[in-house]
């Protein structure tokens, strides 16, 4: 899994490239743990490059999501779920309870509405 | 057609597992999505083998066995590691606020979702077995006038 960040207006965007399942969670949830020690909260997970996410990929964003929200008032939002990645999230109903928009650039607004 | 193939247990065969997943679906002759469903339990299915029946150890191995035709992908996963009782995890609630949410028991969850035959069992000299079968759907057809 490869992990790069941009940071634009205290919002970071983080862009994975890789599969996002029991392999690669544990580095993409200390990529988020680290950043959140440093006082980051609101952060979009653009997900233009991953294609595949199973339950183990779940976990981590649903607890990531649910830290940031409970205990920093912050947000995870995300960007451009692949066919295969939107349909787990409606299969688990995380479409429900998490913010997907379209693009990043969208994604970082819906911190501002 | 059947082909057999022993893995390590080491989470890093899961993307392999995923590519012959979608070579085989595609012989079979399943559409993306349901390719899709397939990868992502079989996924579930090793990842369990691999974590709690085998605790990671790379020394062992587990064994996937696909065997398909035309429409209909069966597959089997045996293990003999760690017992364990897979049937044990609830399903999660999905209708619950984030907060209320569990993190775990997904895995299951997708499972009986999204085949259409699955079965688990130990036999008596403790290996574990999961089967798991997919049929593809027949899609319908318009009726053109």
């Amino acid at each position: 899994m490869k992990i790069t960040e941009q940071i634009t207006d205290n919002i970071t965007i983080i862009n994975l490239d890789g599969r996002l399942d029991a392999h690669t969670c544990e580095s993409v949830e200390a990529f988020f743990r680290e950043k959140m020690e440093n006082g980051q909260y609101k952060f979009v997970m653009n997900m233009e490059n991953v294609e595949f996410i199973d339950s183990a990929g779940l976990r981590v964003v649903l607890v990531v999501a649910r830290d940031l929200r409970n205990k920093h008032k912050g947000d995870l939002h995300f960007a451009l779920l692949q066919p295969a990645v939107s349909r787990v999230f409606e299969i688990s109903g995380l479409n429900n309870v998490l913010y997907i928009y379209n693009n990043s650039e969208n994604a970082v607004q819906g911190f501002s509405s | 057609m059947q082909l057999s193939y022993d893995f390590p247990a080491d989470t890093s065969v899961l993307e392999k597992i995923g590519k012959l997943v979608i070579q085989i679906g595609q012989k079979a002759g399943f559409n993306d999505v349901e390719i899709s469903d397939l990868q992502l339990v079989l996924v579930e299915v090793c990842t369990n083998a691999i974590v709690h029946g085998l605790k990671n150890d790379s020394e062992k191995n587990f064994q996937v066995i696909f065997d398909w035709e035309t429409g209909k992908i069966e597959i089997f996963v045996h293990e003999a590691g760690e017992p364990f009782d897979p049937l044990s995890l609830k399903d999660p609630n999905i209708a619950v606020p984030l907060d209320k949410r569990q993190s775990s028991g997904y895995g299951l969850y997708f499972l009986h979702k999204l085949m259409d035959e699955a079965d688990f069992r130990i036999g008596k000299d403790g290996v574990k077995t999961w089967r798991i079968l997919k049929r593809k759907k027949i899609e319908e057809t318009k009726d053109t006038p």
